[in-house]
This record gives structure tokens, sequence and C-alpha cells, in this order.
């Protein structure tokens, strides 16, 4: 399948590289001085188990984001300065093809951070509670914002051109959307900062985090969360499908 | 007629906490249990009763603040029958090393003065903890074992160039 041969080439040349792979080695070792940190230190190893999860799939989480931003903002605008776009064009694939294609890699980069925090996971919430409920939660919904993220970096790589400029925009979008870890309780709880919450797909994540694991609240409490996130997932995919269609050599 | 001045005030109720001593690790939980009496001949109704502790090591004398130790800091007692008693519990995680005292103190609307208890002695002992939910195997595992297939990608991408 073609689509499937782009994903191949996109996760040679982007994963399986020592360039690639070095993003996990660091992802584990943040991690690991993160989970160390989280059950040594003689205060925060006694916050509950549930809380210590809690940051912990938050970190993971916009990890994924991060990761998805940057191959994103490559994507396109990476192709257009290395010169293989009308390489690309040229041979017998689509740009919906090709555009899926590279969003299956940069899902793939998730899959893998998030394989490699399972056992941080596991770690840090052993003996807690909602572990397991919390692993699903942050795979699923993980997933949806990688994808988020993913194709809309994609789409405004296709747009932009410029590795430089697409990546400079996706920090500023990473850290507005990252904005909820940066805020106080407190900040949160204003007007703005609920309404910032609101329309926010990470911020609706977190917030899922907390009520699932250290709240222990089911999914029908979380529908209205999830349902953002599922809205945001189908705007990010048309994002992508319009910029990619207007893509020209 | 009430007297403000005084500082012993007759009051109809009197605390206690057990148990009066403790020594335990960092980490450990234990539970308060505060004893509220009432010694008149009417009902006590809507007191308060709660928890407090004060760091007593030498050069950290401070009150402490009970969020992350105590989730059940305050309880309301609607009604103690006369010359009845009222038993509260205080689970408590013990966060911290050091010399503490803890007090329970019952506020009644009906008295100026509040009523506190004897003090309960704690020690809590400081626990060094080296490999907590045995962390350390994937602390360092993981990344020594991410570490050697990203060594074996260089390797087998040196050796195609190659």
């Amino acid at each position: 399948m073609k689509t499937a041969f782009i994903m191949q080439k996109e996760i040679r040349e982007s994963i399986l590289t020592p360039k690639g792979f070095s993003w996990y080695v660091l992802t584990s070792v943040i991690l690991s001085v993160l989970s160390y940190l989280f059950l040594t230190n003689s205060e925060l190893s006694l916050l509950d188990q549930g809380q210590m999860l809690y940051m912990i799939m938050n970190f993971i989480t916009a990890l994924g984001i991060l990761v998805g931003l940057v191959f994103g903002a490559d994507a396109f605008a990476g192709e257009v300065e290395r010169g293989t776009m009308e390489a690309l064009f040229l041979s017998p694939v689509t740009k919906a093809e090709i555009a899926i294609g590279k969003l299956g890699a940069a899902l793939t980069n998730w899959a893998i951070i998030l394989a490699i925090s399972l056992p941080y996971l596991f770690v840090v919430g052993k003996g807690g509670q909602n572990l397991l409920i919390g692993i699903a939660y942050v795979a699923i919904l993980g997933t949806f914002l990688a994808i988020i993220f993913s194709a809309f970096s994609m789409g405004l790589s296709s747009r932009v051109k410029s590795v430089k400029n697409s990546l400079m925009v996706t920090f500023f979008i990473f850290l507005l959307a990252g904005a909820p870890i940066f805020l106080s309780a407190a900040q949160r709880r204003t007007w703005f900062g609920r309404i910032l919450d609101f329309i926010n797909p990470f911020a609706c994540a977190i917030n899922t985090f907390d009520s699932v694991v250290i709240d222990s609240q089911g999914l029908a409490y979380q529908a209205g969360r999830v349902a953002i996130i599922c809205g945001y997932l189908l705007l990010s995919l048309w994002f992508l499908k319009r910029s990619v269609s207007r893509l020209e050599m | 007629m009430a007297d403000y001045t005084s500082a012993f005030a007759a009051s109809r109720i009197t605390a206690a906490i057990d148990p009066p001593s403790i020594q335990a690790n960092m980490g450990d939980k234990i539970t308060y249990i505060g004893t509220i009496t009432n010694h008149s001949d009417r009902a006590v109704n809507n007191v308060i009763a709660y928890i407090s502790l004060a760091n007593v090591t030498q050069g950290k004398e401070s009150p402490m603040d009970l969020e992350d130790w105590s989730a059940n800091k305050a309880i309301k007692v609607y009604t103690i029958p006369p010359h009845g008693t009222y038993k509260g519990q205080w689970p408590m995680r013990l966060i911290d090393s050091g010399s503490y005292v803890a007090y329970i103190t019952v506020v009644d609307k009906n008295d100026n003065i509040p009523i506190s208890s004897p003090m309960s002695r704690l020690k809590v002992k400081r626990v060094l903890r080296l490999n907590p939910n045995n962390v350390l195997p994937v602390a360092i595992g993981e990344p020594v074992f991410i570490g050697m297939v990203f060594m074996l990608i260089a390797f087998k991408r040196r050796k195609r160039v190659k």
C-alpha cells in the first residue's frame, strides 16, 4: 500500500537514524530522573501515588505533543528545503496518501514514546490507585493529542514551506497549549483561566487525567472534555487535508 | 455573664488525645483518637474539633501546615449527649522527620475559650530511601537498553555507508 510505503520511508529516515533515535534516549533519561526524583525526594516521595502518576502522565503527554510538533514542522517544509518534494510529487502517490503516511510515522514516534514510558508509569504508580485506567487514558488521549498537534504542524509546514518558521510557530503553540502546566491552580480558576482551559485540548486532557487518577471519576464525567478533544481532532485533520491539497511544486 | 479576661473558663467540655506519645518513621501512617467529653447536664451541639501539629525540633520550632499530613483536619460534631463522649479519628501521614506535638482543639460557640487536649509527643525518624518502589532497575536499566539500541542503529548505519 502506498501510504504504508511513505510511512516506512519516513520511519527509516526520521526514527531509525542516530539523530532520530536520540530523542528516545533523552526521553528515557528524563523519565528516569523524574521518576527517581518523585520517589526518593523527602517531600515528593510522600506525595500520594495518584498525584505522582498524574504528574508523569502530564509529562509524557507533553513530550508526545512536542515530538509531534517538531516532526510535523519538518514534514513538508523539510522536503521543500532538501529538494525532495519534486521527487515525491512525481511518484505515483497522491498528496493525501503522502500526508497520511507522514502522520502514520508521527504516530509511530508517539507509540515508541508511550512504550518507553510504560515501565516508568508502572513503577511510579505501583500500589496506588487507578494505575491501569490512567495508562489507558494516557494511551488514548495522548494518541488523540499526538494526531491533533502533528496534523496541525504538518498542515502549517505545507503552507509555510520553511522549517525554521514552521518550528518557531509550533514552539509558540506548544507554549500556549502547555500554559496549564505553568499556571497556578488559582490562576486557572479565574474566568479567563477557565476559558483557556476549556478551549485548550491539552488542558482538557490533563484535567481528565486529574479527574480519573486522583478523583476516581468515571467516563461519563469526562464526556465533555473528550468531546472537545475529538472536535479538535477533526479540525486538525481537516486543516491538514486542506493545506496539503493546496501544496504545489 | 461571661468573663472575657479570665484565662481559665469553666467549660462543659474536655478534650483528650491518644496515644500520648508516638515514635515512627517518615512515610508511616498513624491515627490520633480525640475524645471529647461533655461534663454538663445538657447536650452539647455543633462543636468543631480539629487537630494541630507544631514542630518542636530544636531550631525549627514552627506550626505545621497539615495539608500534606492529614486530609481530615476538622470534624463537626452535631451532638454529644449529657455526660457523653465523642471519639474522633485523625489519620495522618508522617511526611517529614523531627519532633512534634499534636493536640486536639474543640470550639463550642457557647464558650469563650476553645478547649485543648494535652499534647501528644511525636518523634518521626528520617528514613533514607535509595530504591523506593524498586525504581532503580527501570531508572538505570531502560536508558541503558535504549542507548544500546541506539548504538546498534548507529553502527549498522555506519557499516551501510562504508
